[in-house]
């Protein structure tokens, strides 16, 4: 088996153009991609990083944000560990849509998915939305809430390492380790790192 | 004084007969030199004429000497003028070659100029165009300087101005005979006239025009196909899928124009010219594709079918069970089908185009750069093109409608679930693995991998939110066990009636729906991961080529259906647990309470009295087996297993609680220790695996039970490699004080 002992899906959102794609570029390989072209459908990447000398396999999922492509991004809600809702700081309209996505969360995620309200580009001259009316829209919708730049590399590592933190504690402290023969299942159907699963002998 | 004077004179006369002797000497010797000399002398003389003679011939030799350098310097000289000549030599050639060069031009001019206007009067444009071809190859500039070197300067500004005429002239008319061509649809002239434009320079409008003559032949055909596919009748064998055949046809022509001109291109026109030209047809392509698309939304009613799939999936959430229109699956079945079809067909057209057009950049460009910007250029060409945007619009919709079919699908399903009496389970099983199979094989079909996956997550969803919670509230209602818990059974079937699930009938169709439940549960844990490995196998076959993070999503989609088989294992301990309360403790209990019924303190002739009769743990097993053979048969064998595991359990557990509430003696003991090991050994017979581990804790209280004497457990406690005790000793020191013919100050002195 791998030597990771936690597993956990994370899934991007928000409106095209709004940096998704930089900042999962920016995490996994440290780079901003020069203008490459939009995402299609979802875009699959893996990062293993260490919380308190425990290795934690993030798995990163990231989507398009045009709405032909819903119908394949809705499909990875429903086993997401934590969902980034992310938005531009400079442009309006990515900040309208915010209600939007969060229904569509709701409708679709678990009820026990972590939430991550981002604010991307904060590098820009030309702010639109002031940080306290997304600190403000967060804490009404219970997010957590931080402001990055793709560009800069500003909060993206302080923005993922903080949702493995909080995925890790959540399951070690809500769902503590059923001793099952069977499966090393940590939460339920969250952070299954399951070692006889049928697919196990793909790897 | 005399004497005096007589030895100073005779001391003088000593010192002159001296001075003579040597003077005389010395002459004998002055003489012997002169005799030496004069002998010398004639050499002397003769060597002296020698030399006189000499000095003449040193006077020439100094001047030839002089001579010879000069020479030297002058060849120095002259070998600088040489080396200089030669150079001169070879710019000179140069020129000739030049002047030949120009010559040829001239005399070629020349020709040109007078053959090109023939072959334009002759209507011979090849040989016309091959003047001017021959003109464009001359360097203009220098052709404008030979003129002026050039005595007769009019004559070759004629030339090159005649030429220039006829080449614009050629333009014309070679246009205008290309579009001549097109409208007479005289395909053998639009050939001629497209292999023309070259020779002109006018590449790019040659491509451009040939292309759009492509287009316009493209357009009628796909009008022509789009006529009979909206004219097909509906008995017609292809009704069902013509919309799909008519984006084949158009593909399959846009392939054969591709394929039959890329050689014509490359030829006349060089490598590296196909990006430009397919950019031009993806034009014509994507306004065709569309036009077929808006017929087969309209005529399908997709929109119409799509719209009412959202609004039952917001009433279903807004769980206002009120009638919404629902639709037969079936019916949009027959629509997924055309869809996958559409959506593989522009899969292998992109991928048709993409590996010709890479072909092309491959052999025309060498640079590492060039080549990286056109396959981005192709890259943008494809992604930014209707058809792919139409690519996703058919991906999409295929998604919405087969994620309603697999759950309208699987609904009827369950709701038209028939026990199926051969093989433990009911029909749901069966028909929603077949369903789910079928659904993932179609969007392996599409060909696209972000769409298997779409449809394996959704797979997930429905398996793990519909399917089990089905199968989870059949359990709920639970096992009545018939005469002992009527009231129970009562209760169960009361809330069944009240919630529709169940007609009123007896308590064994409520059994029976608990046991397939459980059995359903079971087999699909199998099903799930059959199907795992044959998805994974399928797509292989279907998408050859996949890199490590295609893979790497595949597999974590696939991932998601052993989290399903965690979910099933939930539902069947589930099941078990309710099994246990109804069905299993509530009769083993008053069974194994018997025991406390029963003397354990025997003499001899009580012993073989318990013996001869009916012993408890025979009527134990009696009970037992009965009870087991009730399910037996109903349960699939690894349901059997956990039903034996878990009553193992239960027996075993209730056995220990009734031997630490009774007492014992020698004989009593040994009665134990042999009924144990006969239970176990029953259960041993009713299981695949081992049940002595269950039996560990039991089989060693009878073990102390059964000691002779206190000290006797030494035998057994303490020494290396003797039981691996499941008892910890103040458990022991408990259970021998249960033998009334052991000392307690025995016992409490016993070390451990
Ligand atoms: N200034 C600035 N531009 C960014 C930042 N992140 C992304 N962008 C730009 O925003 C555009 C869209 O980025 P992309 O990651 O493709 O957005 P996506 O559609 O959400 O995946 C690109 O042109 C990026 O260069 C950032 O932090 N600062
Ligand atoms: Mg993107």
């Amino acid at each position: 088996m791998e030597d990771f002992k936690f597993l956990f899906k994370v899934v991007l959102v928000g409106n095209a153009g709004v940096g998704k794609t930089c900042l999962v570029r920016r995490f996994t390989q440290g780079l901003f991609p020069p203008g490459q072209g939009a995402t299609i459908g979802v875009d699959f990447m893996i990062k293993t990083v260490e919380v308190d000398n425990e290795k934690v396999k993030l798995q990163i999922w990231d989507t398009a944000g045009q709405e032909r492509f819903r119908s394949i991004t809705q499909s990875y809600y429903r086993s997401a560990h934590a969902l980034i809702l992310v938005y531009d700081i400079s442009c309006q309209p990515t900040f309208d849509c915010l209600p939007d996505w969060l229904r569509e969360i709701e409708e679709y995620a678990s009820s026990k998915v972590l939430r991550v309200l981002v604010g991307n580009k904060i590098d820009r001259e030309d702010r639109e939305i002031p940080t306290v009316v997304g600190e403000d829209f967060a804490a009404r919708h219970n997010m957590y809430f931080l402001e990055t730049s793709a560009k800069e590399a500003e909060n993206v590592e302080r923005l993922f390492m903080k949702i493995a933190e909080d995925l890790m504690q959540q399951a070690r402290s809500k769902d503590l380790p059923r001793y099952d023969s069977n499966t090393t299942n940590i939460s339920g159907r969250t952070s299954a790192v399951s070692d006889n699963s049928c697919c196990s002998k793909l790897a | 004084m005399e004497d005096d004077t007589k030895t100073r004179f005779a001391e003088k006369h000593q010192d002159l007969q001296q001075e003579l002797d040597k003077l005389k000497s010395q002459e004998e010797e002055l003489f012997k030199e002169m005799q030496s000399f004069i002998t010398q002398k004639s050499h002397v003389d003769a060597k002296i004429k020698t030399l006189g003679k000499i000095v003449p011939t040193l006077k020439n030799l100094k001047l030839e000497a002089q001579t010879l350098v000069n020479t030297i310097h002058d060849i120095a000289e002259s070998s600088e003028t040489i080396s200089n000549k030669v150079r001169n030599l070879d710019r000179a050639r140069s020129r000739v070659e030049e002047c030949q060069q120009r010559v040829g031009d001239l005399i070629d001019l020349e020709l040109c100029s007078q053959g090109v206007q023939t072959a334009i009067l002759n209507e011979d444009y090849e040989k016309g165009a091959g003047h001017v071809h021959r003109f464009l190859s001359m360097d203009q500039s220098l052709l404008q300087r030979t003129a002026t070197d050039v005595e007769n300067i009019s004559s070759v500004l004629k030339a090159v101005r005649t030429l220039q005429d006829a080449a614009s002239q050629l333009r014309t008319i070679v246009q205008h005979k290309f579009d001549e061509a097109v409208k007479m649809e005289d395909l053998g002239s639009v050939e001629r006239f497209f292999k023309i434009f070259p020779l002109l320079g006018m590449h790019d409008e040659g491509i451009t025009k040939f292309c759009n003559y492509l287009c316009g032949k493209l357009e009628e055909t796909a009008q022509k196909n789009l006529h009979t596919a909206l004219n097909t009748s509906l008995s017609d064998k292809r009704y069902n899928v013509i919309y799909a055949d008519t984006l084949t046809l158009l593909f399959e022509g846009l392939a054969r124009i591709i394929d039959i001109h890329q050689p014509l291109v490359e030829t006349y026109y060089g490598p590296g010219r196909l990006l430009s030209a397919v950019s031009l047809l993806q034009k014509e392509c994507d306004k065709q594709v569309k036009r077929i698309i808006i017929e087969f939304n309209k005529h399908r009613q997709v929109n119409k079918k799509i719209n009412q799939i959202t609004e039952i999936g917001k009433m279903s959430n807004s769980s206002s069970f009120s009638k919404i229109e629902k639709f037969d699956p079936k019916e949009v079945d027959i629509l997924i089908q055309e869809i996958t079809i559409m959506h593989v067909r522009v899969e292998l057209y992109i991928k048709f185009i993409r590996r010709k057009v890479l072909g092309d950049i491959e052999i025309s460009t060498a640079v590492a750069e060039e080549r990286i910007k056109s396959i981005a250029a192709l890259d943008k060409l494809i992604n930014s093109s209707d058809l792919s945007r139409s690519k996703h619009e058919l991906l999409s919709h295929y998604l919405q409608l087969e994620q309603y079919f697999m759950e309208e699908s699987v609904s009827k399903a369950v709701s038209m679930d028939t026990p199926d009496n051969s093989q433990h389970t009911s029909s749901m099983v069966d028909d929603t693995f077949f369903i789910i199979r079928k659904c993932i094989r179609r969007a392996i079909s599409s060909g696209s991998l972000d769409g298997i996956c779409a449809i394996i997550n959704n797979a997930c969803g429905v398996l793990e939110n519909d399917f089990c919670a089905i199968l989870r509230g059949r359990l709920r209602q639970g096992y009545p066990s018939g005469y002992l818990d009527l009231t129970q059974a009562y209760n169960v079937l009361q809330t069944s009636i009240q919630q529709g699930r169940l007609q009123p009938g007896d308590t064994e169709q409520i059994r029976t729906a608990f046991i397939i439940a459980l059995n359903n549960a079971d087999a699909s844990t199998e099903y799930v991961e059959t199907l795992c490995d044959s998805v994974l196998y399928d797509v292989q076959q279907a998408i050859p080529n996949m890199n490590t993070n295609e893979r790497g999503k595949l597999e974590s989609c696939l991932s998601g259906l052993s989290s399903v088989i965690t979910n099933l294992r939930d539902v069947i301990e589930y099941g078990m647990q309710q099994l246990r309360a109804s069905a299993i403790k509530p009769r083993i209990s008053p069974w194994v309470d018997s025991f406390l019924n029963i003397n354990h303190q025997l003499s001899e002739d009580e012993l073989s009295e318990y013996e001869a009769g009916e012993s408890f743990v025979q009527t134990l097993i009696m009970n037992l087996d009965s009870l087991l053979s009730s399910f037996k048969e109903s349960l699939t064998s690894s349901n059997y297993d956990g039903l034996v595991k878990m009553l193992t359990t239960e027996v075993t557990a209730r056995l220990e609680k009734v031997i630490l509430k009774s007492t014992f003696n020698r004989l009593g003991g040994l009665v134990l220790d042999k009924e144990v090991r006969a239970l176990a050994s029953y259960l041993t017979t009713t299981t695949t695996w081992s049940v002595r581990d269950k039996f560990a804790r039991v089989t060693q209280i009878a073990t102390i039970l059964n000691l002779e004497r206190v000290s006797e457990i030494s035998d057994y406690y303490g020494n290396e490699g003797s039981l691996t005790w499941r008892l910890s000793p103040p458990e022991i020191r408990t259970i021998m004080g249960l033998r009334s013919d052991f000392k307690s100050d025995d016992v409490r002195r016993l070390k451990l």
